[in-house]
């Protein structure tokens, strides 16, 4: 079994770019853009709620155009775009970066939007009766309770972040896919450098969906 | 002459439904309620009575008319509501109350975070409201463990915390297992028995007649009619009021 013994072959001398290198920055990547993507998406979501009509309109066409584009797309933008406007110098690393953020900030405004629209009007309605005013009602009342449904989708998107940082290969900044693109580069075993990748993959979102199913139980028992 | 808490002038109210028909909800209400007056409104479904309960602290916000509160007219230009709201108490039909607080919090939050109070002397009050309404031992439990009638004793003296002025009961019992209606009235009586102004929205008609000091009938968007417990409930004039009476009385 040629297949099998190149596999072993491969990671014997690649495990480090792999496990280390590929996976590593694959979960940073991902991270950040969630954490930085769930900041935005509340931006947005907020941005789209303002009694500001302009600013609506804004917000929603924002999350309509990058809802509505390829995501590969967006990051050749970003990737061209963010070195120009930005006054320092920014790495391929923090533009495709900054292209994942807003891709996933406007998907994360959508799970605020559907989590918070799920609490019930007559929340709003009591704490507005007792005096409190509509900031004070949403950081009180309304987030920590639309919070138990919306982490539950923000880990959804974090795991669905980690495949498609995949496309950020295509700039070659390090994450998973870059380091297949790198052992194929040198090895010529497309098909095992692709398996590697891929179980890799797999194992890393199983895991991450098993931790979130663990986190949902946890929140649920606390009702 | 007693002094009007709160006066509404020529109220008009209309909801749009489906994107395009209108709903005339009320159709030009003036009223008074006078300070220590206890005020029922009864009527038919859809005849404005929730509208014009909800108008009195702007949840709903009336087209055209005047509400007057402690001689402020609130619905004009440049009227901070919420400062408005805070002295005007509102219990609902649904308690709403909030599931990710505990008892003692749902009642302390709002005068702690308006800076009515400090959280310990909000605690001593909570603490002396629960043992009124007999909830003291649920003070550490959440409201997802109480039963309907708890949770509105709750509402009730959540909304007492910032004591109000007035208080606005929307059905404060239309929701509840029959056996808990009781329970939740009584807190009532209580209530308006100490002197506090109430306008009560509600379908218990014995009730209305007991604690009342005018009851208003609604239907059609205007009162139809108005005057005392009495008077409505035995001699009621106007012909709606009267069939009515007659579908709700046995």
């Amino acid at each position: 079994m040629d297949f099998f013994s190149n596999i072993v072959k491969i990671m014997a001398k690649y495990w480090k770019v792999f496990l280390l290198q590929g996976v590593g920055y694959t979960l940073l990547l991902s991270a950040i853009t969630v954490v930085c993507g769930a900041v935005l998406g509340l931006l947005l979501y907020l941005g789209r709620t303002a009694r500001f009509k302009p600013l609506n309109w804004l917000c929603i066409a924002i999350v309509e155009v990058v809802r509505g584009t390829p995501m590969l797309l967006q990051l050749y933008i970003a990737y061209f775009l963010v070195p120009k406007i930005l006054p320092f110098h920014v790495t391929e690393f923090g533009s495709v970066t900054v292209g994942l953020v807003i891709n996933s900030g406007c998907y994360v405004s959508e799970i605020f939007r559907s989590g918070i629209q799920a609490i019930d009007k007559g929340q709003t309605e009591a704490a507005r009766s007792l005096g409190l005013n509509g900031r004070q009602t949403m950081m009180r009342i309304i987030l920590p309770q639309a919070i138990k449904n919306i982490l539950p989708a923000l880990g959804n998107e974090f795991i669905t972040v980690v495949k498609e940082t995949s496309l950020a290969s295509t700039f070659f900044v390090g994450d998973l896919m870059t380091s297949y693109l790198k052992v194929k580069g040198n090895t010529y075993l497309t098909m095992e450098c692709l398996t590697i990748v891929g179980v890799i993959y797999f194992v890393l979102t199983f895991i991450l969906s098993k931790l979130l199913n663990a986190f949902e139980r946890r929140l649920k028992a606390h009702d | 002459m007693t002094e009007n808490l709160i006066e509404t002038v020529d109220l008009h109210k209309s909801f749009t439904v489906n994107g395009k028909e209108t709903l005339h909800v009320l159709k030009g209400v003036t009223e008074h309620i006078a300070k220590g007056e206890v005020v029922s409104i009864i009527g038919p479904s859809g005849g404005g009575k929730s509208t014009f309960l909800r108008c009195l602290n702007l949840l709903e916000r009336p087209e055209s008319g005047k509400i007057i509160f402690e001689g402020v007219e609130i619905t004009g230009e440049k009227v901070d509501i919420n400062l408005h709201r805070q002295k005007m108490g509102m219990v609902f039909q649904h308690f709403n109350v909030f599931p990710h607080l505990s008892v003692k919090k749902n009642i302390t939050l709002a005068p702690v975070l308006l800076g009515k109070r400090s959280q310990a002397e909000a605690d001593e009050q909570a603490e002396q409201l629960l043992s009124r309404v007999g909830l003291l031992e649920k003070k550490d439990e959440h409201p997802g463990r109480l039963s309907g009638g708890q949770k509105q004793r709750l509402a009730i003296v959540r909304a007492l915390a910032m004591e109000p002025d007035v208080m606005l009961f929307d059905e404060p019992t239309s929701a509840l297992d029959p056996e808990m209606v009781g329970e939740v009235l009584d807190v009532i009586k209580a209530l308006v028995k100490s002197g506090m102004t109430s306008v009560i929205v509600t379908h218990e008609m014995g009730f209305a007649r007991e604690v009342s000091d005018r009851i208003l009938f609604m239907d059609g968007g205007v009162i139809a009619e108005s005057g005392n417990p009495d008077d409505i409930m035995n001699r009621p004039q106007n012909p709606r009021t009267k069939e009515f009476l007659s579908k709700v009385l046995y």
